[in-house]
């Protein structure tokens, strides 16, 4: 690492100041940094001439330039109503002939552009200075008007619109402004940790920082601590990464952004893990603190689970859930699961679906039977194919880039595809590196990864249910070279096979620090293990109760995973519905099959309004998703 | 009324309102509900889960009631699928299971009101069980078939239930109530004796000495409020004679009936219709889980719900699975007590009246609890 100071280049915005709060009072990598302040436009600027190492800027700024990186854990995002980014006019949007853009903010710009055309508008766009467009703005004229300048501006006109409030309305996913975004190489993983503790430092110095901006501008402090900590959301996680992926993908649709290239982190320490201190502190407050999005310890998780009760457990997942999804919304995604193979030689013993090489039920789906089950899949409004297998040693890494080509070329599907063993197999079968074949995957079309073939990560169990299966760091490897190539996935677990609470919370762990590192996974998923026709006895502790505590207990656990899918395929849809009140926000998919659980014992089929008529009775709205959870 | 002091009413054991009941069915968080409904289960059974080992005969489904939300029953005697079991048919099943070597405590029989059977066959079904096993209880016919009786064969009420008990009758089942309100069994079951009637049955054979189980049939068309004051008048009753013993909620099975494709209410709403129900009838005893209409993972939930009751064994249930129940027709002692203990409860088996049913399973009790 070189010892000369890194130049950040960052807003002055206000809503810019929690994240440089640290190192602007040289509290924070005071060696280390050196801060200007500039217009965001100008800051990105600065990175593409080499004047800055790293600037907080715009995502389009990302998409726009070549090879860029963004840092974990920080940006200038909302979920709703953002109060600092808005269009604003004397008349409705609709009827605004020319929209002025304020030049200092890129991703404004594209938003407010792109909101439009997805309303089927299509005004004048001119830039104009950025502190003068309220003075401009009159008649058919509308402007955007960004920072600090919407405090004042807002009450000025009668037709105002949120752009941050506009956008989730629509997709259901949070917004993006701004991130700490730099070449690859200009920051080492401390370098990470540093900028990650400035925005802590000024997270807990909101109500300082509103009073001295309202000082300095004349304004109320209380409507900027209002924006800083009810507004404005500094994280940037696996929501937030999906929200700014969904916009650069839209964004190169409608053409308003040259390229779209995957959203890549720098390599991060991952969030330091709080001691446990379970003595002290009684299960209640445990619970009410990890409702409010506290971060639970191991030994913490591992008391829960052992002593919380059932109600006690669904209410604190309940309001966790309603939490990070306010608008009661619960989603499903129409999709089919192809199991193109049965052929496996990891022979399990907890599966049902298997055949050994050479067993005469043995099958390889044909290219006309598959061809058969996509149509139908496009028929019945499936929007993706979950394409999974057994380890088929007839299978080779050309078989599956033909077979992802092809479909590609044939069906208006995405794949969701390829289990981390299944990738591990494949990369040891051709004497390929994990990433070689990941992106060779992703150059035939593959789209997101599922999280299956994970069972408990814990190695002793795995060697006994499944010693064939890969490791448990396998596994994770796998995952991690899978988000680092800007692949989503999900991630899953099945319990119930002879594990105890710290085998289930390690599983938990283990997912919970990957996903700090990374935020690549978009949801989580668990059932209790299915024993028809297995080797494995089914346990007495599996139960619909059961299922409904570890469902809570995860969600509470995984403070960093966005969604949490409930289970219906396996657990039923009476159970998958209430699984709804114990912290799942999402349906899953109105599956058209699945083999492998169906062999062991589940045989539910639901349609798209079987599962809406569910979401509406356990009092929710159901909204159709794809695999970014962006509403459809 | 806020949760929050309905909340310190259920604490303090108050009775609640029909505005309470109501807000139940409003409040949005279903688990807060079904946690106050669990203080009260708790309160009353702890972690006791009652089940026991019982026999379901349905000696006709000939049926005049012609009910909209029925799949069992036949019209005619004559009708395709109707049947009547001669009496050594029926006292042969509870034989067979007996001589397979298996316990049966309780023996369980509804059926369709069939007006061309003499009441003899019915005192005869009763006596020809307890002549095969004197210690097994007879939970037998709904308040609606006593009625019937009662019209059919020119008899009082009270006459009839004096006459089937020295045949043997021990005790009766809930079944019949479906939804009290007139509007409504109107609509699903115009022909089945009314409310007063059926509340009346319940009464003359709590005076006469025996205890009997209630019902509500669930998800048709009926409205929270009629849900509502259907348990009131449930616990009016039990306020004046203290004979029920347990009351099981039923939600509506929606295939092969008249009243067409109505969707089967949810697990959400048969949970929440179960805490309620726990929270209403403070002065009921038991609220059962029946598994075979709620199906079993559905029941398991429900045992921290309000309920405290699994049902038995049941084999072979008739009703429900005609109505496309797709809970198995029976399970075995064992398969009961797994559930109940995956559930995290605690399986107690008992006899029709609650009690012990032999020394040997005492012995067990105790060391379960």
């Amino acid at each position: 690492m070189s010892v000369r100071r890194l130049r950040l280049a960052a807003v002055s915005f206000l809503n810019a100041r929690p994240i440089t709060y640290g190192i602007e009072r040289g509290l924070v990598g005071r060696d280390r940094f050196e801060l200007s302040f500039d217009l965001p436009s100008r800051c990105a600027a600065a990175v593409a001439a080499g004047q800055a190492d790293l600037a907080l800027m715009p995502i389009a700024s990302y998409a726009a330039a070549a090879e860029l990186r963004i840092v974990p854990g920080i940006a200038i995002a909302s979920r709703g109503k953002v109060r600092t980014v808005m269009l604003m006019g004397q008349v409705p949007w609709q009827e605004m002939d020319t929209i002025l853009l304020d030049e200092a903010s890129r991703s404004s710009q594209l938003l407010v552009q792109l909101l439009g055309r997805e309303r089927g508008l299509a005004p004048r766009y001119e830039a104009a200075p950025h502190d003068r467009i309220p003075d401009l703005v009159g008649g058919r004229r509308g402007g955007l008007v960004i920072g600090d300048l919407c405090f004042s501006a807002s009450g000025r006109f009668p037709h105002v619109y949120d752009l941050g409030a506009e956008w989730t309305e629509r997709v259901g996913l949070p917004f993006v402004y701004a991130a700490w975004i730099g070449r690859p190489d200009a920051l080492s993983p401390a370098d990470v940790a540093l900028l990650q503790e400035s925005l802590s430092l000024g997270l807990t110095h909101r109500q300082d920082i509103a009073r001295a901006w309202a000082e300095q501008s004349g304004e109320e402090a209380g409507l900027a601590e209002h924006c800083l900590t009810q507004n404005i959301h500094y994280g940037f996680g696996a929501g937030e990464l999906c929200g700014a992926a969904s916009f650069v993908d839209r964004a190169h649709s409608a053409g308003l952004l040259p390229c779209k290239p995957p959203l890549l982190f720098y390599p991060g320490e991952g969030r330091p893990r709080r001691p446990g201190r379970v003595e002290n502190r009684s299960t209640d407050s445990l619970l009410s603190d990890a409702a409010a999005s506290a971060r639970l310890s191991f030994e913490e998780g591992v008391r829960l689970y052992e002593s919380a009760s059932l109600h006690d457990l669904g209410l604190a997942a309940d309001a966790r859930r309603r939490s990070l999804h306010p608008h009661g919304v619960v989603t499903y995604i129409i999709d089919r699961n192809v199991n193109y193979t049965n052929a496996c030689t990891t022979a399990c013993q907890f599966c049902n679906f298997y055949r050994p090489p050479g067993d005469d039920r043995v099958y390889t789906l044909t290219r006309d039977e598959l061809a058969r089950k996509l149509q139908e899949t496009v028929d019945l409004g499936g929007i993706q194919i979950l394409l999974q297998g057994g380890i088929n040693p007839d299978l080779g890494l050309a078989y599956y880039e033909d077979l992802f080509r092809w479909m590609k070329a044939s069906f208006p599907l995405a794949i969701h595809g390829l289990s981390p063993e299944e990738i591990r197999y494949l990369a040891e079968r051709e004497n390929l590196a994990i990433p070689v074949v990941l992106e060779r995957l992703i150059a035939a079309g593959l789209d997101s990864v599922p999280g299956g073939a994970a069972e408990i990560l814990d190695d002793e169990i795995r060697r006994r249910i499944s010693p064939h299966k890969c490791s448990v760091a396998t596994w994770l490897e796998v995952m991690r070279q899978a988000h680092l190539l800007g692949l989503r996935s999900t991630a899953t677990m099945v319990f119930g096979l002879g594990e105890e609470p710290r085998h289930v919370l390690g599983h938990l762990d283990k997912l919970r620090a990957l996903q700090d590192e990374t935020a690549g996974f978009t949801a989580f998923i668990c059932w209790s293990f299915q024993a028809e026709g297995t080797k494995l006895p089914l346990r007495g502790d599996t139960s619909a109760t059961r299922y409904l505590q570890t469902l809570a207990l995860s969600r509470l656990y995984l403070d960093n995973f966005p969604n949490v899918q409930v289970s219906w395929v396996t657990m039923g849809p009476a159970i998958g519905q209430v699984g709804l009140r114990f912290g799942g926000n999402d349906f899953g998919s109105a599956m058209i099959e699945e083999n492998v659980v169906a062999q062991a014992g589940a045989v539910f089929k639901l349609s798209a309004a079987d599962i809406e008529g569910y979401v509406r009775a356990a009092g929710f709205m159901p909204r159709r998703r794809n695999m970014r959870y962006e509403w459809l | 009324m806020s949760f929050s002091e309905l909340a310190r009413k259920v604490r303090e054991g108050a009775p609640l309102s029909l505005a309470d009941g109501l807000a139940l069915f409003e409040h949005p968080s279903l688990v807060e509900v079904g946690a106050l409904a669990n203080q009260v289960r708790e309160r009353l059974h702890g972690d006791r889960t009652y089940w026991n080992r019982n026999l379901h005969i349905n000696p006709t489904n000939v049926c005049v009631a012609a009910c909209k939300l029925c799949a069992f029953s036949r019209r005619a005697a004559d009708a395709d699928g109707a049947f009547v079991l001669g009496l050594d048919e029926a006292v042969g099943k509870l034989r067979a299971r007996l001589a397979a070597g298996e316990r049966v405590t309780e023996v369980h029989i509804v059926g369709g009101l069939h007006d061309g059977l003499p009441f003899d066959y019915f005192t005869g079904l009763l006596a020809g069980l307890k002549a095969v096993a004197p210690n097994v209880s007879l939970k037998a016919f709904s308040a609606v078939e006593i009625f019937f009786f009662h019209r059919l064969y020119g008899m009082s009420v009270e006459e009839v239930l004096r006459r089937l008990r020295a045949a043997g009758l021990d005790a009766l089942p809930g079944g019949g109530a479906e939804i009290f309100s007139p509007r409504v069994r109107k609509l699903i079951c115009p022909n089945k004796c009314g409310a007063d009637e059926w509340l009346e049955v319940h009464r003359t054979a709590h005076r006469l000495g025996m205890k009997s189980n209630c019902t509500m049939l669930f998800g048709t068309v009926e409205t929270a409020e009629e849900r509502v004051e259907h348990l009131l008048r449930l616990r009016e009753l039990q306020a004046e004679t203290g004979g029920f013993l347990a009351f099981i909620p039923l939600p509506f099975h929606p295939e092969n009936n008249a009243l067409g494709n109505r969707p089967a209410p949810t697990a959400a709403e048969s949970l929440r219709m179960c805490a309620v129900a726990r929270l209403m009838l403070s002065n009921v005893p038991h609220v059962k889980a029946y598994w075979v209409s709620l199906g079993l993972d559905t029941a398991q939930t429900a045992l921290w719900f309000g309920a405290d009751d699994f049902d038995g064994t049941v084999s072979e249930e008739k009703i429900y699975h005609q109505a496309g129940a797709h809970s198995p027709q029976a399970l075995a002692p064992a398969e009961i007590e797994r559930l109940v203990r995956a559930a995290g409860r605690v399986p107690v088996e008992r006899d029709t009246l609650y009690g012990l049913p032999s020394p040997a399973t005492a012995a067990a009790r105790e060391e379960a609890l």
